[in-house]
C-alpha cells in the first residue's frame, strides 16, 4: 500500500525549500527593468543642479532640443501640474525656480542614444543664483538659518504609518519659528527630575550616525510607454507595485486605472524602492515623445541624489542607582530628513523609551530639513541609529558599575503587556528568549578567555560585545486569491513583490494550509491591472500579512473544495481531508474524489459545479514585534586601530521559520548590512552641500574579505496571529551591529566610539586620548 | 563618431558587431548582442556585477571598451554552462539558497569561477579574496562561501599522485 500523506507530511511550512527562481537567477535569464528593450526606445537623462540652493534664473534647453537624435527635454515650465510646495520628493519632479539640494533635477531628456542625452544634458544652459545653504542639522534648527521648504509645506509621516504603525499620542507636526523643523514629538512619563536627583550614576552621550545609502545593487530603474488611448504602463523596479502607482497617479493627477506598474524583478530595495523617485519624469518624457523611455540612474546619482537614511544624533542621559535599578531617562533625537520630509520620527522615541522599563522618562525628537538628498527607509528605519545609542548606553552602565551586562539587561527588558513610551502595550515578543541566548553563547561566555589571549604578535586587543535590537513589524491591508486548477494544482495570485524570496514561503503557506506540497503551488505576483490589492514589500510584513492573506484565501479554496466533494460523495464536510492529490472521507480512504476532478467540472461546458477560487482581504490591528541579538568577537590593532571582526552571531526570534533557508539568508543579510553602518559606511558632505564620497570606492560597502562567515541562531517564539505562528523576518538583523561593534571595541580596547562608522582612525584617536597608544591597557 | 567592426568570440559563438567607439564591452553585450546577464551595478569597476572572462580572466566589462576584445574570447554568465546543465557552481548556488535579489549574481558567479579556473582548491581565504571585487547586499556572503566551497569539492578534478 502506498504511504498516504496527511496534512503533518506535507512539504510546506518549515522546509527549508529552495527558491523556484533560483535557476533564473544563477543562469542571467532572469530580466530587471534595464534589461528589457522594446522597440523604439528612447534612453532618458536628467540634469541635476551643481548646487545644494540656489535660484534657478533662467534656462535656455534650445541647443539641446537642436541636437540630432534628442527626441524631447523639458522643464518645470512644461509641466503645469507641478507644486511649488512640493509634500513630498516624488512630487518635486523637477526643480521650479529653485533648487535645494546637489543633485536635484531640473530639466529631462530623451534621446536615441543614451550617448545622445548625456551630450544634450551639456548642452543645456542653466544660469543660477547660488544661495546660502544650511548642510549641518543643528545650523539649520536655528532660526534664521537658510530656509530649506516653502513655507507652509506640510510633513510627510507617511512612511512612519506604513512602516511601523506606531503613533506617538502627544505628537505635535507644528513647526516652530525655526523655518526648518519639520517634525516635533515630545513624549512624557514619571518625574524625571526626581530620578536625577535620586540617580547615584548619571551617564550623557551624544551618539552620531551619519546618513547612510541603502545600497541596493541596482540602481533605480523605470520603462514608461502610453498606449493611444491614454492609458500608461509603467515597468519598476519598486517595493510595492500600487504604492508606486498610486503616487505616480497623485503627481501626474490621472486616475489610478489608467496606470499598470508591472513589478519587474526588484535588484534589492532595503526601503529605498518605496516612494516614487523617477517614475514621474519617465511617464511624462515617455507621454510627450509617445515613444516607450527608460531611466535608470548611475550609481554616481543613487549616492548623490537617491533617498538615503536620516543623519542621526541623538543626545542621551540616564540616571540609575548604583545596583542598577532604573530611575530616569532623557533624550533628544535630532533626525536630519534632507530635503523633503519623511523620517519615522516615532520609531526612535519607541526604542529609546521602551525596550527597558524606565519609571520616568523624557524623550524629545525633531524632524529638520537641510540642504542634502530627502531620505527614505532604509531596512528597520530608525532603529539601528536608536538602537546604537541606547545599547551602547547600556554597554556602559554596565560596565561602570560592575554588573553583568546580560542580566542587567535581562532584569530591566520589557515584556508583552508592558506600556511602550506611547502607552500601548507591547505585543508578545520573544526578547527575553532572544538575550537568554546570548547569555548561553560560547562566544559571550568565553569573552574573558578571548580578551586574555594574545592576538597580532601577542599584541593584538581582543574584545566581545553584544547588543539587543528589534523591529515592531508593520502592518498594511492586502489580498490575494488560491485558485484550483483542473488537474488539481494551485495558482497563487498577489501583488507582492519578492525582494527577499518571500514568493517561496507563501507557496509554503499556500501548500500546507490547502493540504498539497509546496511543488503543487504556481505563485504568481500580478501587476496592477491583473492582481488584487497588495501593500509594500517593507515593514518586515510580507509574510505577517500577505502570508495571513494566503493562508485565508488557501482555506477558502479548501473549503469550496470540501463543499463540492462533500456533496459528490454525499458526506459531511467536518468528515473530509486531503491526502495525495484526492479529498477523501476520514476513516474510509477508498471513498474520495481528486482535486484535479473538482478542478475539471470547473471549466466544464455546461457542468453545474463553479469553479474553485479562494479569496481573502485582510486586515490587520495586532503588530508582531521581532527581537534579534547579535555578538561581535574583534581584534583591534593597537598602533593603527583597525578591527578585525573574527566572528559575529546574530540570534533572532522570528516566530515560525516558514523557510529556514530563506530565514538564514535575511539575518545573515541584514547582519552584514548593520555591520556596514558600524563599520565603514556614511556619505559625506562638504559645506556647500555637495556629496564628496560619490562612488562606491570611496563610499566603502563590506565586501566578502572584510566578514567572517555569520552564525545564525533562529528562535521561535510564536507569534498569537501569524501565519503559523510567524513574525517578520527582514529588519530585525540590521538593527544592534552598530552598538554591538562599539561594545565590542570599548571591551578591546577601553575606548568608547559614539559616532558611526567606528573607523581605525576614531579608535586610534581615542586611544591616543586616554594615554595608551600602544600596549593594551591591562 | 564612426563605428567600428568587433569581431571576437562570445560564449564559443564567433560574432561580428558594429560598435562606436566608445562603447563599453559591458555595453556592446547588453545593448547589441541582447546578452543582460551581466549587470551594470556601479559603471566604475567598484562593484562587480559586470564580471566577465576574457580569455578565461575575469574582468570588469564596464570599464572595458568593446574594441579591447577584438580577436579574444569572451564569456558571460550565459556561457558558464552547457547548453541544458548547470555548471557545478550555479548548481550549488540553487540548492544552498545563495541569490536573493540576483542581481549581483551573475558576477559573483563568473569572478568565482575564475578562481576555480586557476585554484580548483582554493582555501576560503582565497576565496574571499577572490570575490571581493563583487558587491553583494543581500547575502552577507556566508551562503555563497558554503556553496562555492562545496562546488570546488565536487567539480575539482581527482588529486594524481606522484
Amino acid at each position: 500500500m502506498a504511504v498516504m500523506k496527511t496534512t503533518r507530511d506535507i512539504k510546506g511550512v518549515g522546509d527549508p525549500i529552495p527558491r523556484a527562481d533560483g535557476r533564473e537567477k544563477v543562469t542571467g535569464a532572469v530580466q530587471y527593468v534595464a534589461d528589457i528593450q522594446p522597440r523604439g526606445l528612447l534612453h532618458a537623462k536628467l540634469l541635476r543642479s551643481p548646487h545644494a540652493h540656489a535660484r534657478i534664473v533662467r534656462i535656455d534647453t534650445s541647443k539641446a532640443k537642436a541636437l540630432p537624435g534628442v527626441r524631447a527635454v523639458i522643464t518645470a515650465a512644461d509641466m503645469p501640474q507641478l507644486k511649488k510646495k512640493a509634500p513630498t520628493r516624488a512630487h518635486a519632479v523637477l526643480a521650479i525656480d529653485r533648487v535645494v539640494f546637489s543633485g536635484q533635477p531640473v530639466a529631462a531628456v530623451a534621446a536615441d542614444e543614451l550617448a545622445i542625452a548625456e551630450e544634450a544634458l551639456d548642452l543645456i544652459q542653466v544660469e543660477y543664483q547660488v544661495l546660502p545653504v544650511a548642510v549641518d542639522p543643528l545650523k539649520s534648527m536655528q532660526p534664521g538659518a537658510p530656509p530649506v521648504a516653502e513655507a507652509g509645506t506640510e510633513a510627510d509621516t507617511s512612511e512612519a504609518l506604513a512602516h511601523s504603525a506606531v503613533a506617538l499620542a502627544s505628537s505635535e507636526t507644528k513647526p516652530a519659528k525655526a523655518v526648518n523643523i519639520s517634525q516635533q514629538a515630545n513624549v512624557k512619563r514619571g518625574d524625571v527630575a526626581k530620578g536625577f536627583a535620586e540617580a547615584e550614576h548619571i551617564l550623557e552621550k551624544t551618539y552620531r550616525v551619519p546618513m547612510v545609502h541603502q545600497g541596493y545593487l541596482e540602481p533605480h530603474a523605470v520603462l514608461a510607454q502610453w498606449d493611444t488611448t491614454g492609458n500608461l504602463t509603467l515597468w519598476a523596479s519598486t517595493q510595492g507595485s500600487f504604492n508606486t502607482r498610486s503616487e505616480v497617479a497623485d503627481v501626474l493627477e490621472i486616475p489610478e486605472n489608467r496606470i499598470k506598474v508591472i513589478p519587474v524583478e526588484c535588484g534589492g530595495g532595503f526601503g529605498g524602492k518605496i516612494r516614487a523617485l523617477c517614475e514621474p519624469i519617465t511617464a511624462e518624457l515617455a507621454r510627450v515623445t509617445n515613444r516607450p523611455v527608460r531611466y535608470v540612474m548611475t550609481r554616481r546619482e543613487e549616492l548623490e541624489a537617491g533617498m538615503p537614511a536620516p543623519q542621526v544624533i541623538i543626545r542621551l542621559k540616564t540616571g540609575v542607582k548604583r545596583d542598577g535599578t532604573l530611575l530616569a531617562l532623557e533624550a533628544e533625537t535630532i533626525l536630519d530628513t534632507g530635503a523633503f520630509s519623511g523620517t519615522v520620527l516615532a520609531v526612535s522615541a519607541v526604542f529609546l523609551g521602551s525596550m527597558y522599563k524606565w519609571p520616568a522618562f523624557d524623550i524629545k525628537g525633531m524632524e529638520v530639513l537641510t540642504h542634502k538628498p530627502s531620505v527614505a527607509a532604509y531596512r528597520a528605519p530608525a532603529a539601528p541609529q536608536t538602537i546604537f545609542a541606547i545599547e551602547s548606553h547600556m554597554a556602559q552602565i554596565a560596565r561602570e558599575l560592575g554588573l553583568d551586562p546580560v542580566e542587567f539587561r535581562m532584569r530591566h527588558l520589557i515584556q508583552e503587556g508592558d506600556p511602550m513610551v506611547n502607552n500601548q502595550p507591547w505585543q508578545s515578543n520573544g526578547a527575553k528568549q532572544v538575550l537568554a541566548k546570548v547569555g548561553e553563547h560560547p562566544l559571550w561566555k568565553g569573552r574573558k578567555e578571548w580578551a586574555a589571549s594574545g592576538g597580532k604578535d601577542g599584541r593584538g586587543l581582543r574584545g566581545t560585545g553584544f547588543a539587543l535590537g528589534g523591529w515592531l513589524g508593520g502592518l498594511q491591508p492586502t489580498s490575494a486569491t488560491v485558485r484550483l486548477n483542473p488537474d488539481g494544482s494551485l495558482n497563487v495570485l498577489t501583488g507582492q513583490v519578492d525582494i527577499a524570496g518571500t514568493n517561496i514561503s507563501l507557496a509554503q503557506i499556500a501548500a500546507s494550509a490547502f493540504g498539497v506540497d509546496f511543488d503543487q503551488v504556481k505563485i504568481t505576483t500580478g501587476d496592477t491591472d491583473t492582481a488584487p490589492l497588495t501593500g509594500l514589500s517593507a515593514g518586515s510584513k510580507t509574510i505577517y500579512t500577505v502570508g495571513s492573506a494566503v493562508l485565508q484565501a488557501a482555506q477558502d479554496a479548501r473549503r469550496q473544495t470540501f463543499e463540492i466533494a462533500a456533496k459528490e460523495m454525499e458526506a459531511s464536510v467536518h468528515d473530509l481531508e486531503i491526502r495525495d492529490g484526492k479529498v477523501i472521507v476520514k476513516g474510509a480512504p477508498d471513498k474520495s474524489v481528486t482535486l484535479a476532478s473538482i478542478g475539471k467540472k470547473g471549466n466544464l461546458y455546461m457542468s453545474k459545479i463553479p469553479p474553485v477560487l479562494g479569496t481573502a482581504t485582510p486586515a490587520f490591528s495586532q503588530q508582531a514585534p521581532g527581537f534579534a541579538a547579535q555578538i561581535a568577537r574583534v581584534e583591534v590593532d593597537p598602533d593603527t586601530g583597525e578591527t578585525t571582526l573574527h566572528e559575529f552571531v546574530v540570534i533572532q526570534d522570528v516566530g515560525k521559520a516558514i523557510n529556514p533557508l530563506g530565514v538564514e539568508g535575511q539575518m545573515q543579510g541584514g547582519a552584514v548590512q548593520s555591520l556596514g553602518i558600524a563599520m565603514t559606511e556614511g556619505l559625506m558632505f562638504d559645506d556647500a552641500g555637495r556629496l564628496m564620497n560619490p562612488s562606491l570606492l570611496d563610499y566603502r560597502k563590506l565586501t566578502a574579505a572584510d566578514l567572517p562567515n555569520i552564525e545564525t541562531i533562529i528562535v521561535e517564539v510564536p507569534s498569537p496571529s501569524g501565519p503559523f505562528g510567524a513574525r517578520g523576518v527582514g529588519e530585525p538583523p540590521i538593527v544592534p551591529a552598530p552598538a554591538a561593534i562599539a561594545n565590542a571595541v570599548e571591551d578591546a580596547t577601553g575606548v568608547r566610539i559614539t559616532e558611526l562608522p567606528v573607523t581605525p582612525e576614531r579608535i586610534a584617536l581615542g586611544r591616543v586620548a586616554k594615554g595608551n597608544g600602544g600596549a593594551r591597557p591591562r | 563618431m564612426k563605428k567600428q567592426i568587433l569581431t571576437c568570440t562570445v560564449n564559443d559563438q564567433a560574432v561580428e558587431v558594429l560598435v562606436p567607439p566608445y562603447q563599453t564591452l559591458l555595453d556592446a553585450l547588453r545593448e547589441d548582442l541582447g546578452l543582460t546577464g551581466p549587470k551594470e551595478g556601479c559603471g566604475t569597476g567598484d562593484c562587480g556585477a559586470c564580471t566577465v572572462h576574457l580569455d578565461g580572466k575575469p574582468v570588469a566589462s564596464c570599464l572595458m571598451l568593446a574594441m579591447q576584445a577584438r580577436g579574444r574570447a569572451v564569456r558571460t554568465i550565459e556561457g558558464l554552462a552547457k547548453t541544458g546543465t548547470l555548471h557545478p557552481l550555479q548548481d550549488a548556488f540553487v540548492r544552498h539558497g545563495v541569490p536573493q535579489c540576483g542581481f549581483c549574481i551573475p558576477g559573483v558567479l563568473m569572478a568565482a569561477a575564475a578562481v576555480l579556473a586557476e585554484n580548483p582548491r582554493p582555501t576560503e581565504q582565497e576565496i574571499r579574496y577572490g570575490i571581493a571585487g563583487n558587491l553583494c547586499r543581500c547575502t552577507g556572503y556566508t551562503k555563497m562561501l558554503t556553496a562555492i566551497i562545496e562546488a570546488a569539492g565536487a567539480g575539482a578534478p581527482a588529486r594524481r599522485e606522484g
